[in-house]
């Protein structure tokens, strides 16, 4: 390691400040050894150690995060800023990594995909994210989103004896690639229109300090802006660019769609942040209603397109639109307040989606598919289970008590204060509708299986295990680590809608870091 | 340790007695009662400690604040879980937690067959918790939380036995009347947080003076709601009519509920909020006379009710009525007092009352009960200590402290004179319906229960049935399960009865005019801000002896009144009833409360809302609103989902349309 930083240090080129830069190259270097450690011959070796070696990778990478923190600093030649917005989404990223890691221990598709690949794009992916929260230079950027891209599109695919999974990787892909491509088309637009890559340069053009006069309203920074932001908009699966989401989380491993649903949604989202509130922020009277309607439209899409659904992970692709409808509105904003509410609803959104993924995961290996009906009498069978998921589900839906209340009435409060008061009537009335479909999961699990109860009585002990539908799978243990997933995050729901405070000092941080905020 | 951390410690074991039994209910049997006495004996032991702690700190330095966190901020509200320790507080906690961990002691064994036996002591544990918020949170934000769990746990409780439809019925009413009143202590705090800009109760009170006036309009509204909060929680008048119901629940849970703790809240309140109430006279005069109103229409039907813990909880409204009138007329350390003593000699009622109900079978009618003198000869103790001092006889202690409420409010002069005057009328009606109580169940022939019991068996019905409508009884959830207690035979209620007698008797001198003053200087720094609380207030010590001696007499010409009617010349009671039939229906029907709150309040609410679902709701709302919204939702959704078909090719072209869109907007809003 120490010979590569020497090596490094005779080329001419940008100061690089290692310790600041060193969450992304703990990342990339765990990713690199990983890899490597797929070639081990021997099966057993690989399926025991290489988890190991990426959950110390990721926990090294949440180690530096923690240790910069707070702090804030513009390095590699102004291609990166390292501040406490980034740290903490990229915390968010790493933990929903660990998360999937620990989902997929005894999942199909490491197995299928061979566990050094599956494992190593994985970590290449949130080393994407880390590169992608940090950009602050439109060619950063770029090779951000697409170093978080090209992992997700493999490992959609990677059990690839399963039809669906191969159908969800081809779309991903393809979907995917319109959105990178509009994405670049409109960099290359803002960068004709100002002739600058770094974003404070962009925000000291737009603000008149550029060689040829203030630029505001140009159409071809106009154009730009708009391409970005539909670009974006994919990423963060916002209507009317959020079609591909329930398809690909359907047909992805369990613990992939978990970490897509929990850390590519964050990374998107403190992108959004970065980008509008401090490049083009001079911009804001015009985007700022733009991002509004988009908003708006997510929200309402998302959650009446939630009702009707029979399979968990269509139900919850849905849920994660109209989730990101509520956090880009506090992008929409524009101030301080705004960006911290988000980062809090950010990091609310990783507790209450990880709490419920951990549920589908064992639903998916106990019964082999993810109805929702299958969930039926999981109360009976495993109650640990059986509370995470009622407990992320009221959280999602916003009930006091959780964290997801905190989040929503903080992004209330932001909206309202920010002069949105209408798009918090209409975040309101969202959360309303998705009662409809969050309250139906939670009847699932509560209910007994038909006819278990009938025959044996009420009166024996609650010990007696119900024999459910004959199938002796569905009275498996869930393994231990599935459980512990759950009930980790929805122990964290509960306790930061109780004890909000520690969690807003957090996200205020990020609050602060965006500097040209007020 | 400081007096928060004693507080804290007060909240947190029965949180975990709760917790504790609350979720392994079906595995404890009698765990359960230990769990929970032992959780509100040790939460007395602590409320002792900041007693202690407090009293080693300087008069001008007990109030102790403390807040574990804050759970938000916003739009000014500060809303911290925060604990206020003052004389106030450590008094009532001391009440709260020695009375609770007395009757829990005593459930251990009046619940023993019950079926909900560990369900019990879950929701008793969770009730004292709610009680102990209440009385030990330091803004308003705690108290509405305290305030609306104590009602929570009492609808939990009343409707205990829940396969009796008069047990549901009757739990149902109390929490409506009870959210009325949390409906007026919410709008109360907006009426006065609009002033003060903060909810911490230090804060307001420092910041009354300035930002109100005497009689502000805005505080003499909130103050008049805060007394509709009291009204309802306290039972007063109109507000009352769900108490007598309340007694569906299990004895116990009258005893400690809705006799001790829970109804004295609205005291509890009244002198906790005292600086706002000095500068509200207006306000206070209302609660006054309210309180006096309640005292003596409560002891009319006490008079004529034959359900022996109706009985009890009539008696329950007429002695908080006078703690309401104290309280609001400025009497605080009086009201506080009698709420103390009333703590103790009322829950000793109930208690004896559960012990002769037990010897009955279950039967609390007065009509068949007789002769349990030498049956019961402990229970009928303890009856008559507790029947003794709530009628005010000397030495006993409810003689001191109604007394000490009666002589300051005549000293008041004014309009209080009069309220004075007729509190001793309620203090003769007092005298007679309580020994009426006593002699019609304990003197005469014995009944024939009474009779079973002198030959060493307890009465049991044959097939268990409610008094009250007579249906048949499930065992599965209890009342008080198949087999029946009494006291003579069960030592923890022997324990838990002869310590509240002793109490009932001894607790009254701490307070003896011109010999002790214990509460008056304990409470005096918390009372420090009160002009109404100076020595310019309090009736001199002649005064009060007058007062007492009064008070005494009265107490004793109602004795004597009972005696002669229902002891020396039976049937006197009959003949005024036949003479008076229509005050006899009057009485009997509760002063028509029930009936005039359907008239006022059911009926029209009732007939706007049939009105409304003939009208409005089936054909606007149910075919316009709800049926539009619906449909518009389900064809979104099916909309979506029809968007949703899964060809890339589809998907490819909603981006292109969307991209345009947006774009155009862009170009359009380009200069």
């Amino acid at each position: 390691m120490s010979s590569l930083i020497l090596a490094t240090a005779h080329v001419k080129g940008p100061h690089i400040d290692w310790a600041e830069l060193s969450p992304i190259v703990v990342l990339a270097v765990g990713a690199i050894v990983v890899l490597l450690a797929g070639l081990a011959g021997q099966a057993q070796l690989r399926r025991r150690v290489i988890p190991v070696l990426s959950l110390v990778t990721l926990a090294g990478a949440v180690g530096t995060e923690i240790w910069r923190f707070p702090h804030a600093q513009t390095i590699v030649a102004g291609a990166l800023r390292m501040d406490d917005l980034g740290l903490i989404v990229d915390l968010v990223c790493a933990v929903s990594a660990a998360a999937a890691v620990l989902l997929s221990l005894r999942a199909e598709a490491p197995r299928e995909a061979g566990h050094g690949e599956f494992h190593g794009l994985l970590l290449f992916s949130v080393m994407g994210m880390a590169v992608l929260i940090s950009a602050q230079d439109l060619i950063t950027l770029f090779i951000g989103l697409e170093l978080l891209s090209i992992p997700l599109y493999v490992l959609c695919a990677s059990e690839y004896r399963r039809e669906g999974s191969l159908e969800s990787g081809l779309k991903y892909l393809i979907i995917g690639s319109v959105g990178s491509a509009t994405l670049v088309y409109g960099l290359a637009m803002i960068y004709g229109a100002t002739g600058q890559t770094g974003f404070d340069q962009i925000a000291r053009v737009l603000a008149g300090g550029g060689a040829n006069g203030t630029l505001l309203g140009d159409p071809l920074l106009l154009s730009g802006i708009a391409l970005v932001v539909v670009g974006f908009a994919f990423k963060a699966s916002v209507a009317p660019f959020h079609q591909w989401t329930p398809d690909v989380y359907e047909g992805a491993p369990t613990p992939i769609t978990a970490f897509m649903a929990t850390a590519t949604k964050a990374a998107a989202l403190a992108v959004f942040l970065r980008f509008f509130d401090v490049a083009v922020i001079s911009e804001q009277t015009t985007w700022a209603p733009a991002l509004a309607t988009l908003a708006t439209a997510t929200m309402l899409i998302g959650n009446v397109g939630a009702l009707g659904q029979t399979s968990l992970k269509r139900l919850l692709g849905y849920s994660g639109v109209a989730q990101a409808g509520y956090m880009l509105s506090g992008v929409v904003v524009g101030t301080r307040l705004g960006v911290s509410s988000t980062v809090f609803y950010i990091v609310a959104y990783l507790l209450m989606n990880l709490a419920a993924f951990a549920v589908v995961q064992h639903q998916e290996a106990a019964s082999g598919d993810d109805r929702i009906g299958g969930l039926s009498g999981l109360g009976r069978r495993s109650p640990a289970l059986a509370w995470s998921i009622t407990i992320a589900m009221l959280a999602l839906a916003g009930v006091p008590g959780t964290v997801g209340f905190i989040g929503k009435f903080r992004l209330i409060d932001a909206l309202v204060n920010g002069g949105y008061g209408w798009l918090a009537i209409v975040l309101v009335v969202g959360a309303m509708i998705s009662l409809g479909y969050y309250l139906r999961v939670v009847a699932a699990v509560w209910m007994s299986p038909e006819g278990v109860g009938a025959a044996t009585g009420p009166t024996l002990p609650g010990n007696v295990a119900p024999v459910a539908g004959g199938s002796p799978e569905l009275d498996r243990l869930p393994y231990p680590e599935v459980v512990a997933v759950g009930v980790v995050f929805a122990a964290a729901t509960i306790f930061f809608g109780v004890i909000p405070g520690p969690l807003f000092h957090f996200a205020s941080h990020a609050g602060a870091a965006l500097t040209g905020l007020f | 340790m400081s007096p928060t951390t004693w507080g804290w410690l007060v909240l947190l074991f029965p949180l975990l007695g709760t917790i504790t039994i609350g979720l392994g209910f079906r595995t404890y049997s009698r765990a359960a009662g230990v769990i929970g006495t032992a959780a509100i004996g040790l939460a007395f032991v602590c409320a002792v400690g900041a007693l202690i702690a407090l009293l080693g700190r300087a008069g001008t330095h007990r109030e102790v604040v403390s807040s574990l966190w804050s759970y938000d901020v916003s739009a000014g509200v500060d809303a911290r879980l925060q604990i206020l320790v003052d004389p106030i507080s450590v008094f009532m906690m001391l009440v709260v937690t020695g009375v609770s961990t007395l009757i829990h002691l005593y459930s251990t064994a009046y619940m023993r067959s019950d079926e909900g036996y560990s369900r019990y002591f879950a929701y008793l544990n969770y009730f004292v918790l709610s009680m102990l918020i209440l009385v030990l949170g330091g803004n308003f934000v705690m108290l509405i939380i305290g305030w609306a769990f104590v009602g929570a746990a009492s609808y939990l409780l009343i409707s205990f036995w829940y396969r009796r439809t008069t047990a549901t019925g009757a739990g149902i009413k109390a929490f409506v009347i009870n959210v009325l009143g949390d409906v007026g202590l919410v709008l109360g705090t907006f009426f006065i947080f609009r002033h003060t800009h903060t909810v911490s109760f230090l804060g307001s009170f420092a910041a009354t003076p300035h930002v109100f006036h005497t009689d502000s309009t805005d505080l003499v509204a909130g103050c008049l709601l805060f007394l509709v909060g009291a009204f309802a929680k306290s039972a007063q008048v109109p507000l009352h009519t769900w108490l007598p119901d309340a007694m569906e629940g299990p004895t116990p849970v009258s005893s400690l509920i809705h006799a001790a703790t829970m109804v004295t809240a609205g005291v509890y309140l009244i002198v906790r909020l005292h600086p706002l109430f000095q500068l509200a006279p207006t306000a206070g005069e209302v609660g006054a006379i309210i309180g006096c109103l309640t005292l003596l229409i409560a002891g009319t039907i006490a008079l004529v009710v034959t359900d022996i813990k109706r009985v009890i909880a009539y008696s329950t409204m007429s002695q908080i009525g006078y703690m309401i009138m104290g309280a609001s007329a400025g009497a605080y350390s009086a009201a506080l007092f009698h709420l103390m003593t009333h703590a103790f000699f009322k829950a000793l009622l109930f208690m004896a009352a559960g012990s002769i109900i037990g010897a009955m079978a279950g039967n609390q009618s007065l009509d068949r009960m007789s002769g349990f003198r030498r049956a019961m000869p402990f229970t009928f103790g303890c009856f008559l200590v507790g029947g003794l001092a709530l009628s005010g006889i000397p030495p006993f202690s409810g003689w001191l402290s109604k007394d000490a409420i009666i002589a300051y409010v005549n000293n008041r002069g004014g309009i209080y004179e009069v309220l004075g005057i007729l509190g001793y009328l309620g203090a003769l009606l007092t005298g007679l319906y309580t020994f009426r109580m006593i002699f019609r169940a304990f003197f005469g022939e014995p009944s024939p229960e009474a009779r079973e019991l002198e030959h060493g068996h307890i009465a049991h019905a044959e097939v268990p049935t409610n008094p009250a409508t007579g249906e048949e009884e499930d065992m599965e959830v209890g009342f008080p399960g198949p087999e029946h207690v009494i006291a003579e035979r069960e030592p923890a209620m022997k324990i838990a009865m002869g310590l509240l007698a002793l109490l009932a008797i001894v607790g009254g001198f701490i307070q003896l005019p011109g010999v002790s003053h214990v509460i008056t200087t304990f409470l005096g720094s918390s009372l420090a801000d009160a002009p109404l609380a100076s020595a310019a207030h309090e009736p001199s010590n002649g005064t009060a002896w007058i007062g007492l001696i009064i008070g005494a007499v009265i107490g004793l010409v109602g004795i004597t009144l009972a005696y002669s009617v229902y002891v020396r010349r039976p049937g006197t009671a009959a003949r005024f009833q036949a003479a008076l039939p229509w005050l006899h229906r009057f009485l009997v029907n509760k002063w028509y409360f029930d009936e005039l709150i359907d008239v006022l309040v059911v009926r029209p609410a009732l007939a706007i809302g049939r009105f409304v679902e003939t009208v409005l709701e089936r054909i606007v709302i149910a075919g316009g609103v709800t049926g539009g919204v619906t449909a518009a939702v389900r064809s979104g959704s099916a909309a979506v989902r029809r968007a949703q078909t899964g060809v890339l090719r589809l998907y490819a072209a909603a981006v292109i349309l969307g991209l345009s869109a947006v774009v155009l907007y862009f170009l359009i809003s380009s200069t």
